[in-house]
């Protein structure tokens, strides 16, 4: 049984790896200049496909696992045994790939099986010498501990790359009065954040020709109501409104109710953030400037933490700006933006009919996240703002805080189910002390967890102290190892739950859609 | 007609480099970890003196470059060639591994493995007589990442 099983994984990981190879080589087009110049751009072009990426974790575990059927039987079973991947090979190749396999091919395959297993059933002449499956285990567990290291250095590259254009580029390139198209102002609310009034004057106060801001509300009683009212009589010569919406069309209320605004909005460019955003007074003509490209069709925001956070906020901050903002700079620079942010939706209604409008999102939760990569999946560019914007975050419990990145995380293991187990490969805390465990001194182990904190510190430098110049960062950087260990758990339990808490009422999610759970009787 | 000419010299570089610089990568590699002995993970001061060998030998890293060069080829290759076409090629090294062993090692070879590398032959002779390529050219559209 074992002998079978690791054999179907040898062959399994092996040919998958191989066909996701081939997958991403002839989507990358034939390649027939051999100067090395493009061979090289060829290379760097692969890099970026992610299943090239998909195809080396599944051939490194080919080959470890290749190594450890190697440690326990002789190399005159697992040779000819193994090429029993030429068949499945075949296989692969007319399922997945489309090719046609006629006879001469079957033939040559089938024959090439028999004179691999002729040829290798006996006992090798070599003293080969082959490592314990334990040693074998022991180097596999220090060879996967790298991937996380890894990824720190691809996050720093990201982070470089990004910031050293964004940092100069708004001064680059100003925005022309003839092209600020006028824009509205789209604003979900619902209950009052901390700074609420100073958040929402922040877009009052824009330098910029034409806009309007519109708020919509489901409950005419609620706080923020007051709140809105005061900022319509403190800025006459803004044109701002406040909508209360009625009607529910689904499970997400806040899409529900950019629905009616952005029926309600006069111009076409929109801008939507959350409540607890905050930004500077160049921000709309920042946005502006994005959309002067037609091939744009979302610009979203990197976002930072205001100073003097209560300590559970902190820790949320340092999360978003090191963990969440640096691994949306990878994801920008290994395969391009797919998604938006909460922070800054900025869309135009053209677009937003192209995918159905905001009526397409009312039953998904990761709104943010399926807005973007359906715009995406148009053919449009998404992009960040060169600037991040302010977050203001809530003083919270531990509790509250752990709620809400697990409701965070069962979105997106809800949409992107392979992404979000890749996610392992980002946790490097966990991966340094499994490291340490099976090291073979505590030199080694050291040395693994040493390695950790450097690169975790230098990626949490580079995308939050140097590139979004976030202050809380820079004085809470100590912080990050323990929300690294809190969020693995978090990651962790994303797997075992599939239900969450929203604004007080509960949902299951199936493939990112919220189905509502009745209180008692199970599924209403 | 020419160029479909040079197309195939340039597959048949391709493969004969693959399977050249896979199977001389891999042999430089265990030849290196051998010269390199026995990994003795017990202690940091002997295991640091392994890896120092590992890593400061001319062999290991003349392996990892062919290797290096393999995969570029293979990727190469796999740009327009089927990979039902490309694949069995590398049991060429299968029947390479035991030949030169005999030519260079004096080893023995039994009647067995001399079938079994016929057969490897045979196959490859066959595999030779499909097209190159059965999958249509065009990218699909929207998978330009």
């Amino acid at each position: 049984m074992r002998t079978a099983s690791i054999l179907f994984f040898v062959v399994a990981t092996g040919t998958g790896g191989e066909i996701c190879l081939t997958h991403a080589m002839k989507l990358l087009g034939e390649v027939h200049d051999f100067r090395p110049r493009s061979i090289l751009s060829f290379v760097l072009r692969a890099l970026r496909v992610s299943w090239l990426w998909l195809a080396v974790v599944l051939m490194a575990l080919s080959f470890f696992s290749f190594l450890a059927m190697l440690s326990w039987f002789p190399v005159s079973f697992v040779v000819p045994a193994t090429s029993l991947a030429y068949v499945a090979g075949a296989f692969g190749a007319k399922l997945f790939l489309g090719e046609q396999l006629n006879g001469t091919r079957w033939a040559g395959i089938l024959l090439i099986c028999l004179g691999v297993g002729m040829a290798w059933a006996d006992d090798l002449p070599a003293s080969l010498h082959y490592p314990s499956a334990i040693t074998v285990f022991r180097w596999a567990i220090l060879a996967l501990a790298l991937g996380p290291l890894f990824y720190y250095l691809v996050g720093i590259y990201s982070a470089w790359r990004f910031f050293r254009v964004a940092h100069r580029g708004a001064v680059q390139t100003p925005l022309a009065t003839n092209e600020a198209r006028p824009i509205s102002i789209l604003k979900p609310v619902r209950g009052l954040d901390p700074g609420a009034y100073e958040n929402f004057a922040s877009f009052c106060r824009q330098r910029y020709p034409e806009f309007e801001i519109l708020f919509a509300v489901n409950d005419p009683e609620d706080p923020v109501v007051p709140i809105v009212q005061q900022l319509i009589a403190d800025f006459p010569e803004r044109s701002i409104r406040l909508i209360v919406v009625a009607e529910r069309l689904g499970p997400n209320t806040k899409v529900s109710n950019l629905c009616r605004l952005v029926r309600e909005a006069r111009h076409d460019l929109l801008v939507i953030t959350d409540s607890d955003v905050r930004v500077e007074p160049e921000y709309l003509r920042s946005v502006a400037a994005m959309f002067r490209d037609p091939g744009f069709g979302g610009v979203t925001a990197l976002y930072r933490g205001q100073d003097n956070l209560q300590f559970v906020a902190a820790m949320d901050c340092v999360g978003s700006s090191a963990a969440f903002c640096g691994a949306a700079l990878v994801a920008r620079e290994l395969e391009g933006l797919k998604f938006m942010m909460g922070s800054t939706m900025a869309t135009t209604k053209e677009r937003l009919a192209e995918i159905g409008g905001f009526e397409a999102l009312v039953d998904l939760h990761s709104d943010d996240y399926e807005l973007g990569s359906r715009i995406a999946a148009r053919g449009y560019r998404i992009e960040l703002l060169p600037e991040p914007v302010w977050m203001v975050f809530p003083s919270q419990t531990l509790g509250a805080y752990l709620r809400h990145e697990l409701r965070w995380a069962i979105g997106i293991r809800n949409i992107r189910p392979g992404g979000h187990f890749g996610m392992l490969f980002t946790h490097g805390l966990p991966w340094a002390i499994a490291a340490a465990c099976v090291a073979p001194s505590a030199a080694v182990g050291a040395a693994y967890l040493a390695a950790y904190f450097a690169l975790r510190f230098a990626m949490a430098w580079t995308v939050g102290v140097w590139g979004l110049r976030d202050p809380v960062l820079r004085r809470r950087l100590w912080l990050l190892p323990v929300r690294d260990l809190l969020s693995f758990f978090v990651w962790l339990a994303s797997f075992a739950m599939n239900r969450i808490e929203w604004r007080g009422s509960s949902f299951t999610l199936e493939k990112g859609r919220m189905i509502p759970v009745a209180p008692r009787a199970g599924r209403g | 007609m020419t160029s479909e000419q040079t197309h195939k010299t340039k597959t048949y570089v391709l493969l004969f480099l693959l399977v050249v610089l896979g199977s001389v990568g891999n042999t430089l590699l265990s030849k290196g970890m051998k010269d390199a002995g026995d990994l003795d993970i017990s202690h940091f001061s002997s295991l640091a003196a392994g890896a120092a060998r590992v890593l400061t030998s001319g062999t290991i890293w003349a392996g990892i470059a062919l290797m290096l060069g393999f995969m570029v080829c293979h990727m190469l290759v796999l740009s327009w060639a089927d990979y039902s076409f490309v694949m069995p090629f590398s049991a060429i090294a299968y029947a390479l591994v035991p030949l030169l062993a005999y030519l260079f090692l004096h080893e023995q070879v039994s009647t067995a493995r001399w079938i079994g590398i016929v057969l490897i032959v045979l196959g490859v002779v066959l595999i030779n007589r499909t097209p190159h390529r059965t999958t249509p050219q065009e990218t699909v559209p929207g998978m330009t990442t």
